[in-house]
């Protein structure tokens, strides 16, 4: 993406005289069909996604109940947030929910691609079985893990009992309500990232690892030396993609505890989602999602730094 | 003789190691459907049960006849149907635009798919709903279906796969003297077909997963899709298990049969999503 970004930039500098969009040649026939197909995702896009990104900011800076009309009140929204100790802690709970899910499934679906890049009885079978929490919503596994919860008749309870646990109340209890949360999206998330990992494994040559067996290279060796750099861009994919999406999650919370215990599960996204749409705080919940917005482009930034180190080496 | 030996061994706990995680992965699934065939009864004992004391499928009347899970079905199928085909139209013309056309904007339209896909939703939530609210159609399909009508990933996918058609096809319908619309719909088209039917796999799952949009614009019972309808009803009958289970079957239904017919195309699908860095 990056790379075509790069070199539709270059191209736009190396060809400074352009022909005519409305002439007769073959380039200016291109250019206006071109534009023709592409018309539609430049009224889509703009209207749908970026435009609210500049209106997110604009609304940010108005007292506004959808109801009423709105007014102008500079960065007193700003200032609220920083003094609003719920925003505070929805910035920490995103951030313990986000780290919680995503090292987790960088090592667990790694682990797993590793382990269907090999050759066994049924593989295709199991990779269909092992893929299942992808494919089914993210609503249904919710209300799925909810019941699995229930303290009286729960499986996960039971299990938990069965360990040695007594008085499992997972989604009650402040301290393990997140966890519960952790855990319903790390088995709904990992198989996702799998198949990615699997993508990037199947497309390192075998000559590599022919070569190192050769070399007497072990099993372990051959992993660390050859296959772990030569998945690095992959990875890197993962992490930002992973992190964007955890921080987005909004489905469990809204289902299985609405924030709570307490505010133990309100994340930002439903931090935003309770100030817009059941307060009709418009210009508080705007205001929460600029800096939202930043938070998330703070981790854009440094991975496209990380990506242009890649390419330098 | 001995290396032997252990070496089938560790293959032996290797496999059944894999088994193992493979049931474990699907015990929830399971325990869905078996909690939907469930009575009520079977609940009180306030006991775990792995399975129904009896086969009771007056679960799935009751959520279709006393609960309204018909019309969310229906409504999933219509945003989700609308969504994939509004897909299937505009995101490959797109694409083509991006892979084999030079046009002014290009970079800007580039910026925008990509800024599209590194905005977080949720971000962008209230001036969306503010958008879609001064056209009037909150509460509406066209509000529940147009903020999908293209998908950034879509757009990357197909210009993926048409970078890959040579350019010797596209300039040999240019020198019989067709059209560019004919070119596009005779030559292009037909040569990515597997990408589109990838395509409507991959935004055929996330729009019937959508639940946190469609719980916004809907504000009665009448346009619900089942991810919202369900919530809803969880929300009112918060112990009602085997009911929830059973609508939790409907909703996961389609999904799964569309995965079971076309495992591998639908894995490659996903896969192929990740080739686009």
């Amino acid at each position: 993406m990056n790379d075509a970004i790069a070199a539709a930039t270059r191209r736009n500098q190396v060809k400074s005289e352009r022909p005519s969009i409305f002439g007769k040649s073959l380039a200016a026939r291109k250019m206006r069909f071109g534009l023709l197909f592409a018309a539609p995702a430049f009224i889509f896009f703009g209207l749908f996604y970026v435009y609210p990104l500049f209106r997110t900011f604009y609304v940010s800076l108005f007292s506004w109940s959808l109801l009423d009309e709105p007014r102008f009140i500079g960065v007193t929204n700003y200032v609220n947030l920083s003094n609003d100790k719920e925003f505070i802690n929805s910035i920490g709970v995103s951030f313990y929910y986000a780290i919680g899910v995503c090292v987790a499934i960088w090592v667990i679906a790694l682990a797993l691609a590793l382990m269907f890049n090999q050759t066994f009885r049924f593989r295709q079978a199991y990779l269909s079985v092992y893929y299942l929490p992808a494919v089914i919503s993210l609503t249904v596994w919710s209300l799925v893990w909810l019941f699995m919860y229930n303290p009286s008749f729960g499986l996960f309870s039971e299990f938990a009992r069965w360990l040695g646990f007594t008085n499992v109340r997972m989604l009650d209890n402040p301290q393990t309500a997140m966890p519960a949360m952790i855990l319903l999206s790390i088995w709904k998330g990992t198989p996702v990232y799998m198949l990615i990992y699997l993508a990037g494994l199947r497309a390192i040559p075998g000559d590599y690892y022919e070569a190192a067996k050769v070399d007497g290279a072990s099993a372990l060796q051959r992993l660390w030396h050859i296959t772990l750099p030569l998945l690095r861009p992959v990875f890197l994919y993962v992490v930002v993609i992973s992190i964007i999406g955890a921080f987005q999650a909004f489905t469990p919370m809204y289902l299985l505890t609405n924030g709570g215990p307490g505010s133990a599960t309100r994340v930002l996204s439903m931090f935003i989602f309770q100030n817009g749409f059941q307060f009709l705080k418009m210009g508080y919940a705007s205001a929460a999602s600029v800096i939202f917005l930043l938070i998330l482009l703070v981790f854009s930034i440094v991975q496209f730094r990380i990506l242009r180190f890649q390419q330098q080496d | 003789m001995l290396r032997n030996a252990q070496r089938t061994l560790l293959s032996l706990l290797a496999q059944l190691g894999i088994l193992a995680g493979a049931v474990v992965i699907s015990v929830p699934a399971l325990y869905m459907v078996s909690a939907s065939l469930m009575s009520s009864q079977d609940f009180f004992a306030a006991q775990v049960k792995l399975l129904p004391s009896s086969l009771y499928l007056q679960n799935y009347v009751e959520v279709f006849s006393v609960f309204n899970f018909g019309n969310y079905l229906k409504n999933s199928f219509i945003v989700t149907g609308a969504v994939v085909l509004l897909n299937l139209i505009f995101t490959p013309m797109v694409g083509y635009s991006l892979a084999k056309f030079d046009f002014p904007g290009k970079t800007l339209l580039l910026l925008f798919v990509l800024a599209t896909i590194m905005i977080p939703f949720t971000a962008i939530l209230i001036p969306l709903f503010l958008i879609i609210r001064s056209f009037g159609w909150v509460n509406s399909y066209p509000g529940l279906v147009m903020p999908f009508a293209m998908s950034a990933f879509g757009v990357f996918l197909m210009r993926q796969f048409i970078l890959a058609v040579p350019d010797d096809y596209i300039d040999a319908g240019r020198i019989d003297g067709a059209s560019e619309l004919r070119i596009y719909f005779q030559i292009v088209v037909p040569l990515i077909q597997p990408a589109l039917i990838t395509l409507a796999i991959v935004v055929f799952v996330a729009s019937w997963d959508e639940f946190l949009w469609m719980l916004i614009v809907t504000t009665g019972d009448a346009l619900r899709t089942l991810p919202v309808g369900l919530a809803k009803f969880v929300e009112q009958y918060r112990t009602r298990y085997e009911l929830m289970m059973a609508g939790s079957v409907v909703a996961a239904a389609p999904v799964v049969l569309l995965f079971l017919a076309v495992q591998r195309r639908f894995l490659q699908g996903m896969a192929g999503l990740s080739g686009l860095k």
